[in-house]
């Protein structure tokens, strides 16, 4: 799949459904349900097509956040200053703030296993990706402050 | 431009059924009917104490143009972010244990959500932008069985 610009490299399965995914809610907020759905079939094809090998564990994804905090972000930060790409700044700041606090859970959760959500519900902010481990979400959310009917839990089994 | 009502955000003052002239925001499911709503009229938004309805714009202006490298830097990003949600949601498939799985889950969510937000401001904003269209005509060069083919030609058509 090619990118619009000849000089970027290809888009893969998984960032192709995350772009589709994205434009449905688009979508969504011009009322255009028709045009929101067909993003989302789109986005279920090639999310179906994206796969990673399997055996990997909590620790490949830290390796990975790892490598956003020391390269990615500051990378994607020097670029956004240097272009004063205010929306892309804006951007870095949510997702920055929310892969701390995945990275904060991922060692807790290879430390305490199972008792970190023993008595524990567990909720993602709908707009940010704002992770809340506990039993009441606050009434806005701490990184995008949207009310608190945008975060939303993610059961068990 | 048909005007649109936020039912959460209605405090039921029903100040829009008195200045609708056509009846059109007075309906049994609360959605403003927008095949009697008069395009450009807006008296319902202007009337309403809660500041519940708004009026659906018919076009937008032209994205924000995007420099290179920034769409470069957003992108790798939203390369990682991807792989982060394609391994948690690997665990969560494989995993027996409903603890594990609800965590993987939601991590796999969590950077879902990254990438949609990154990747908007990477190019992706507007629907109705030039490289969403032209992602989407990339897609019929080579559509492999299965693939969602009227669900791009539809697009392509009504964006």
């Amino acid at each position: 799949m090619k990118h619009h610009d000849e000089e970027l490299r290809e888009l893969s399965a998984g960032e192709i459904s995350a772009i589709c995914s994205s434009l449905a809610k688009g979508c969504e907020k011009q009322r255009l349900n028709a045009e929101m759905e067909a993003f989302n079939k789109i986005a279920d094809y090639y999310k179906s097509k994206a796969r990673t090998e399997s055996g990997k564990t909590f620790t490949d994804i830290a390796d990975l956040l790892n490598r956003d905090q020391t390269e990615s972000f500051p990378a994607a930060n020097a670029s956004a200053q240097a272009a004063a790409d205010r929306g892309a700044l804006r951007s870095l700041t949510w997702s920055k703030k929310v892969s701390a606090m995945c990275d904060v859970l991922l060692k807790r959760f290879d430390k305490e296993g199972e008792a970190m959500l023993a008595n524990n519900k567990i909720f993602i902010c709908d707009i940010c990706g704002f992770v809340y481990v506990g039993n009441t979400p606050p009434e806005l959310c701490p990184i995008c402050k949207v009310p608190k009917h945008k975060i939303l839990e993610v059961k068990r089994g | 431009m048909p005007a649109f009502r936020n039912i959460r955000m209605c405090d039921k003052d029903c100040m829009c059924l008195y200045v609708c002239p056509t009846g059109a925001t007075d309906t049994e499911n609360s959605i403003i009917d927008a095949s009697k709503c008069i395009a450009g009229c807006s008296a319902c938004a202007a009337a309403c104490p809660a500041g519940a309805i708004s009026i659906v714009p018919d076009s937008y202006p032209p994205q924000q143009p995007k420099v290179k490298s920034v769409i470069a830097t957003q992108l790798a990003l939203v390369q990682s972010k991807v792989e982060q949600e394609q391994i948690a949601l690997e665990i969560a498939r494989s995993t027996q244990d409903p603890v594990t799985k609800q965590f993987a889950t939601a991590i796999a969510k969590s950077n879902l959500r990254m990438a949609e937000d990154i990747v908007r401001e990477a190019g992706y904003m507007l629907p109705q932008s030039v490289q969403a269209r032209e992602l989407l005509q990339s897609m019929l060069d080579s559509a492999p069985e299965g693939f969602p083919k009227d669900a791009v030609e539809l697009l392509l058509k009504k964006l």
